[in-house]
C-alpha cells in the first residue's frame, strides 16, 4: 500500500491519497493522471493492465486499485 | 547579448501533435532541471494549422520553444496508404513531407527552438521483412527517405532541432507505443517513451541555453582503468585486450576521447603520486587517453572538493559545468556534500557498462542551438505580427485547398444519436449553447416538429474525421433559432464551422425564417464558438445573424445527404 501511495504522490505531490474514496470525482486526479498511474503500476508490479481494465473505477481509490491488483496476482 | 540564465526562470513550451502529447507535458513540467518549463499541449491534429498560422489560438503563451510530434502514417497520407497496403508511390510521400518540413521552417520564423522528434513506426508495422526496404511496397524505405528530408530542409537552419526518435525507441526495453492507450486516449506512444523523450529534450535545452557540462574531471584507478597502479604496479593494471576488464576500460576511455574532439575538457583529480600516475599515463602501452588529452590534473593527496575547486579556478569554469567520475563511493559523497552544483553521478558497476552510461547521462548537448536572447524573442514577437496580415494567410488558404476538405450534411438518425449526445455532452471549445443532455431527452427534443437536428461528417485527404458537427434549428414564432452549434475541436482551424453555418442558414430560409437568431452562452471554455458567431451577426442588431456574413468556403466542398428521413419539421 506504501507503495501504491508513493505512486500516487508522485503523480500528484502534495495530496491526501490515504483518505480519498474516489479520486476522479473529487478532482485529485483526471483522466491524463490515471494514463501515468496505469504505467508506473504495470512497471512496479510487473503487471499488464488490459484496455478494458483502464477506467477510473478501477483506480478510483486505494481498496479499487488493491483489487484490481488481486485479479492480477498480486497481493499489497 | 546573451540573457543571464537563472535556475528559476521559466519558459514557455508549446507541444503540437497529431496524438495527444499531454503525458509529455506534464513529464516536462515535473522534470525540474534548469530550464523549467510551463507546458501547453495544444489539441492533437492542430499541427498544420499552428504551423502555418501565427493568430493560432495555441501561439497565444508567446513559446520560447515548438515541439512538434508527429506520427509518418497520420502526417504524410500516401505513408498511411501504404501502411494500408494501398497503393501510393515514395515519391508521394516525400512530397507530403517536403510539405511538412516547409511549414515547419514558416513556424520557425516566428519561435526561437523548434524541436522535433524523427519520425517512427511501431515495431508491429514493419514485420513483412522481405518488402521492408523495396522500392513503393515497404514501411522501412519511405520511413528513412521522408526522415532524411526533413534533415536536409533543416540543414542550415540554427533553430530546428531534428531528435532521433528512432534511438530512443531502440533504447527501451519496453515497447514506445501503446496501443491500449491509443484506444482510451488517442495516445499512441507509451510512457517509457515519453520519459525519454522527456528527458532528451530537457538535455537539448539544458544545452542550448549553455547549460551543459563542459568538463569530465576523473578519477585514475579504477575508473580509467582496472586495479590501483601504485599497488599492482603500472604492468598490472587491467587496460586494452590482453584482458575482458581491460577491454571495457580501454572502449572508457576512447568515449572520452571521442568527447574531448568535440570540445568537452577532459582533468584528473585523482589520490596518487603525481610522477607515477602520469608515468602510467604516458609510457602504458593501451592508454588511449594520454597527457596532452588532459587541460589540468591535481594528482595529489589532498582532499578532492578542494582539487576540483582549484581545477575550477585553472581552467576558469563554473563548477556547475563540471561532471565528476569518480569509483569510490566515499569520494563521491565528499564532492556531493560540499560541492553539489558539480554533477556527480553514480558509475556502473560492471566496467563493461562505462561507455555506454557516459551516453545515458544527458549532459553534453551541443550549445549552438537556436538564439536565446530576449531581444530576439521581442523581434520575433513584432515579426509575427506582420507575418500574419501577410503571407501567413495565403498559406493557410493554400493548405487549406490541399486538403479537399469534404463537409457532408444529414438529419440527424437513431443511429448518429449516441454521437451527437457525446459530441453534445463534452464539446467545450464550440459549443454554442453548452447545454447537457442524455440520448433520450435529446432524441425526444430532436423529435419536437418545431425543431429539426443535423449532423456533420468532415473528410479531407488525411481521412475522415467522423461525425464532427452537430447543430439544430427551433422554429420561434417566424424566426428560427440555433439552439446547439457544435463542432469538435478536432476539425477546427479548417473553417469547418463557416460551411456548417452556411448550411443551417440555408436551412432556416427555405423553412422561411425572417430572422436568424443565436446567441452564445457565456462558458469559461467557448471563447472561439463566441468569437465566431460576434463576427456573423447583423451590425446594430445583437444575436441576429446576417446571412450576406455567412457562405462556404470555397476550400470546402459542402454536400448534402437527403435520402434519410428528416427528423422533426
Amino acid at each position: 500500500m506504501e507503495d501504491i501511495l508513493a505512486i500516487l504522490n508522485d503523480i500528484h505531490p502534495g495530496k491526501d491519497f490515504a483518505k480519498g474514496n474516489d479520486f476522479f470525482a473529487q478532482g485529485v486526479l483526471d483522466s491524463l493522471d490515471l494514463i501515468a498511474l496505469v504505467a508506473a503500476i504495470e512497471a512496479r508490479y510487473n503487471v499488464f493492465i488490459d484496455v478494458e481494465q483502464i477506467v477510473p473505477d478501477n483506480f478510483k481509490n486505494l481498496s479499487a486499485i488493491k483489487a484490481l491488483l488481486a485479479r492480477q496476482g498480486v497481493t499489497i | 547579448m546573451k540573457t543571464e540564465i537563472t535556475s528559476d526562470s521559466v519558459r514557455q513550451m508549446l507541444l503540437a501533435g497529431d496524438t495527444t502529447l499531454d503525458p509529455l507535458s506534464r513529464l516536462l513540467e515535473r522534470n525540474l532541471d534548469a530550464p523549467k518549463l510551463k507546458v501547453s499541449a495544444a489539441p492533437y491534429g492542430q499541427v498544420f494549422q499552428i504551423l502555418l498560422n501565427g493568430a493560432h489560438p495555441a501561439w497565444e503563451s508567446q513559446p520560447d520553444y515548438l515541439v512538434i510530434w508527429t506520427a509518418p502514417h497520420l502526417t504524410l497520407p500516401s505513408f498511411g496508404k501504404l501502411m494500408r497496403f494501398e497503393s501510393a508511390s515514395h515519391a508521394e510521400v516525400l512530397r507530403e513531407a517536403e510539405q511538412f518540413a516547409e511549414a515547419v521552417l514558416r513556424a520557425a520564423e516566428h519561435v526561437p527552438l523548434v524541436i522535433l522528434p524523427t519520425w517512427i513506426l511501431p515495431a508491429s508495422e514493419r514485420w513483412i521483412q522481405t518488402l521492408s526496404w523495396r522500392q513503393d511496397v515497404g514501411l522501412a524505405n519511405p520511413l528513412a527517405k521522408a526522415n532524411l528530408v526533413l534533415a536536409e530542409k533543416f540543414d542550415g537552419t540554427t533553430n530546428i532541432v531534428l531528435l532521433d526518435a528512432a534511438y530512443w525507441q531502440a533504447s527501451l526495453n519496453r515497447p514506445a507505443h501503446d496501443p491500449r492507450m491509443y484506444a482510451v486516449a488517442k495516445i499512441l506512444y507509451s510512457q517509457p517513451l515519453f520519459e525519454k523523450a522527456a528527458a532528451e529534450i530537457k538535455s537539448v535545452l539544458r544545452g542550448s541555453l549553455g547549460l551543459a557540462s563542459k568538463v569530465i574531471v576523473c578519477d585514475l584507478d579504477n575508473t580509467l582503468w582496472g586495479g590501483v597502479a601504485a599497488d599492482d604496479g603500472p604492468n598490472a593494471i587491467k587496460l586494452g585486450a590482453a584482458d575482458p576488464v581491460g577491454e571495457c576500460f580501454h572502449a572508457f576511455q576512447g568515449v572520452l576521447k571521442g568527447l574531448s574532439s568535440r570540445g568537452i575538457i577532459l582533468a584528473i583529480c585523482s589520490k596518487n603520486e603525481e610522477r607515477f600516475a602520469l608515468s602510467v599515463i604516458e609510457d602504458h602501452p593501451a592508454m588511449v587517453l594520454r597527457k596532452k588529452d588532459f587541460a589540468a590534473w591535481r594528482i595529489n593527496w589532498k582532499d578532492k572538493a578542494g582539487n576540483l575547486m582549484e581545477l575550477a579556478e585553472e581552467l576558469n569554469l563554473g563548477l556547475d559545468s563540471f561532471v565528476f567520475l569518480d569509483d569510490s563511493p566515499q569520494e563521491r559523497e565528499q564532492v556531493r556534500q560540499m560541492l553539489p552544483q558539480v554533477f556527480t553521478p553514480e558509475l556502473p558497476t560492471s566496467p563493461s557498462e562505462l561507455a555506454p552510461f557516459l551516453a545515458s547521462l544527458n549532459r553534453f548537448e551541443v550549445a549552438s542551438l537556436g538564439r536565446e536572447d530576449t531581444e530576439r524573442t521581442q523581434s520575433y514577437q513584432a515579426e509575427r505580427g506582420r507575418k500574419e496580415a501577410r503571407e501567413l494567410i495565403g498559406d493557410v488558404e493554400n493548405w487549406l485547398r490541399s486538403l479537399e476538405i469534404e463537409v457532408r450534411a444529414s438529419p440527424l438518425r437513431r443511429e448518429t444519436l449516441a454521437r451527437v449526445a457525446q459530441l453534445l455532452n463534452k464539446t467545450n471549445q464550440f459549443n454554442l449553447s453548452l447545454r447537457r443532455m442524455d440520448e433520450e431527452s435529446f432524441w425526444a427534443w430532436a423529435n419536437d416538429p418545431d425543431n429539426s437536428v443535423f449532423v456533420f461528417q468532415v473528410s479531407d485527404r488525411f481521412g475522415d474525421s467522423g461525425l464532427t458537427g452537430m447543430a439544430s434549428l427551433s422554429k420561434v414564432g417566424n424566426d428560427a433559432r440555433i439552439v446547439d452549434f457544435v463542432m469538435s475541436c478536432r476539425v477546427m482551424g479548417k473553417k469547418v464551422e463557416e460551411a456548417l453555418l452556411a448550411y443551417m442558414c440555408s436551412q432556416a430560409r427555405a423553412n422561411g425564417a425572417d430572422r436568424i437568431l443565436a446567441s452564445a452562452i457565456n462558458g469559461p471554455r467557448n471563447a472561439p464558438v463566441r468569437e465566431f458567431f460576434a463576427a456573423k451577426y447583423s451590425s446594430g442588431e445583437e444575436a441576429s445573424l446576417d446571412c450576406a456574413r455567412v457562405s462556404v468556403p470555397a476550400t470546402i466542398q459542402l454536400t448534402e445527404d437527403k435520402l434519410a428521413p428528416s427528423v422533426g419539421v
